[in-house]
């Protein structure tokens, strides 16, 4: 019953944004943009329409949890008992991955990485976003590019997934540093692991030297690698549910049909996506705080 | 050391055609300051609200339960304790009572044989003294009857040898004639 609810929900989905996509706007509006639009200006910020979704995102979050945290009962029920299911699992699940010290200090920045790149991926999805929007006129305007959507899928913006890459990349120096101490965190990378005497010493220390050079260079391209990845899937998915849309030629109203299967492939995506972000973030800064000691075992006795 | 410059003088044209590399992506995706940084700014604030409005509440609530849950269990394990030290102590009260009762029991026991003995030893020696005086009566009684017997039969004798003699009897022969008359009664 609830396979065939859901069916029906996608299958509603793509029949509305087909319409959406046909009715609203652009017969030009023949390709997705690699990059997110510019809507309007607040002083020197530049405001988007990716930035526009993952705002109307993040009010939902925000909505979702101050509902579900306006009534706590001591027994959780309905919407109070989902939320705090699904925030309870993530702790719980990030605690096994960093341990009960790092999640404590860290579990505000990747919860929220999660559920807003989860719901921006699934917000992507909802008919109308991309295809309703608005038509450029006047001159200098280029006409293989006058549809401007008031929505993009906020993670199909490079600047967006960048953001948040880099922001973590900082976190993570930070939480580095002030985990390990700067000389901690410096041996942790440069300094030879296992215990060595006379000549291997010396040997040890210019091969691990050397291989800290490269931890250097692989840390630097990290938030890079983080950006392009989740752009990529994401823009990509947007790209084959747009040209699926299209492979009916004239026969609009068949427009629903082709991208359907894929609402249920991007719908996955944009789980895995959210998961993979998470994870890749949590583990490298594991991988950083980690002393191979079981120190927050220690912590917790 | 000249192939060394060589390779650098090599790469950096090379360098500079991945700049320009860099740069087309850069331009392709519209990466550029006021992009990003405007993103950066954005999702910062966004971040900040769900940990203010979204994960704060939530966790707050969960924490709140978290300690609810170890008070709960912290005070079972009061709980237990004190029932067992209330079994143990009531065991103990239960023993150290009926100990009591038992020394208490065997106390009366013994009481109670002493009260005996004791009462049977009065009982035995109001006995004796009941008998030792009804033994005194009845001898009194004897011989007092025994006096009124000997005066009556010293009576009956003299009476008796006065008339078969015919002859008044004073009295040492009166006595005379009782006791003689009396010793061979006797033997």
């Amino acid at each position: 019953m609830r396979f065939l609810a859901s069916t029906t929900a996608i299958w509603l989905l793509g029949l509305a944004s087909s319409f959406a996509a046909t009715e609203g706007v652009a017969e030009v509006h023949d390709h997705l943009p690699a990059h997110a639009e510019q809507i309007f200006n607040i002083g020197p910020f530049v405001i988007t329409n990716s930035m526009l979704m993952v705002w109307i995102v993040a009010a939902f979050l925000i909505l979702i949890a101050q509902l579900a945290t306006r009534k706590l009962t001591l027994v959780p029920s309905g919407l109070q008992n989902f939320v705090e299911w699904l925030v309870e699992s993530l702790y719980n699940f990030l605690e096994g991955i960093l341990g009960k010290h790092l999640v404590k200090r860290t579990f505000w920045f990747f919860g929220t990485i999660f559920v807003l790149i989860l719901f921006t991926n699934w917000f992507g999805l909802i008919p109308g976003v991309g295809t309703v929007g608005w038509e450029l006129s006047g001159p200098g305007v280029d006409p293989h590019d006058k549809f401007r959507p008031f929505l993009r899928g906020g993670n199909a913006d490079l600047n967006m997934t960048a953001a948040m890459s880099f922001t973590f990349a900082l976190l993570w120096f930070y939480w580095a540093i002030t985990e390990n101490g700067l000389k901690g965190f410096l041996s942790h990378i440069f300094a030879p692991k296992g215990k060595f005497s006379g000549i291997m010493a010396l040997m040890m220390i210019l091969v691990f030297g050397f291989v800290g050079v490269l931890e250097i260079v692989s840390i630097l391209f990290r938030p890079v690698a983080l950006s392009f990845r989740l752009y990529g899937n994401i823009f990509a998915g947007e790209n084959i549910l747009e040209n699926m849309m299209l492979v009916v030629g004239n026969n609009k109203f068949l427009a629903w049909l082709p991208p359907l299967p894929f609402y249920f492939m991007e719908l996955l995506v944009g789980l895995i996506q959210a998961l993979v972000f998470m994870l890749l973030t949590a583990v490298f800064l594991k991988l950083i705080c980690d002393h191979g000691d079981h120190h927050d075992e220690d912590h917790a006795h | 050391m000249i192939s060394l410059v060589s390779i650098l003088a090599n790469a950096a044209p090379h360098a500079e055609a991945e700049g320009g590399g860099v740069g087309e992506i850069f331009r392709t995706f519209h990466v550029d300051k006021p992009f990003f940084f405007s993103q950066v700014a954005s999702f910062l604030i966004v971040a900040i609200l769900l940990k203010k409005f979204a994960f704060g509440p939530i966790q707050a609530m969960l924490e709140q339960r978290k300690g609810r849950i170890a008070e709960g269990e912290a005070n079972l394990i009061k709980i237990q304790k004190q029932l067992a030290d209330s079994e143990k102590n009531t065991a103990e009260a239960i023993a150290k009572a009926n100990e009591e009762a038992q020394r208490l029991v065997n106390e009366a026991k013994e009481s109670a044989a002493i009260l005996s003995e004791r009462k049977a030893q009065e009982a035995i020696a109001s006995a004796q003294q009941i008998l030792a005086k009804a033994e005194a009566a009845a001898k009194a009684e004897r011989d007092l009857i025994k006096a009124e017997l000997k005066r009556e039969f010293g009576r009956l004798v003299t009476a008796t040898t006065a008339q078969v003699t015919g002859k008044v009897l004073n009295t040492d022969d009166q006595k005379r004639i009782n006791d003689e008359a009396l010793t061979k009664v006797e033997a």
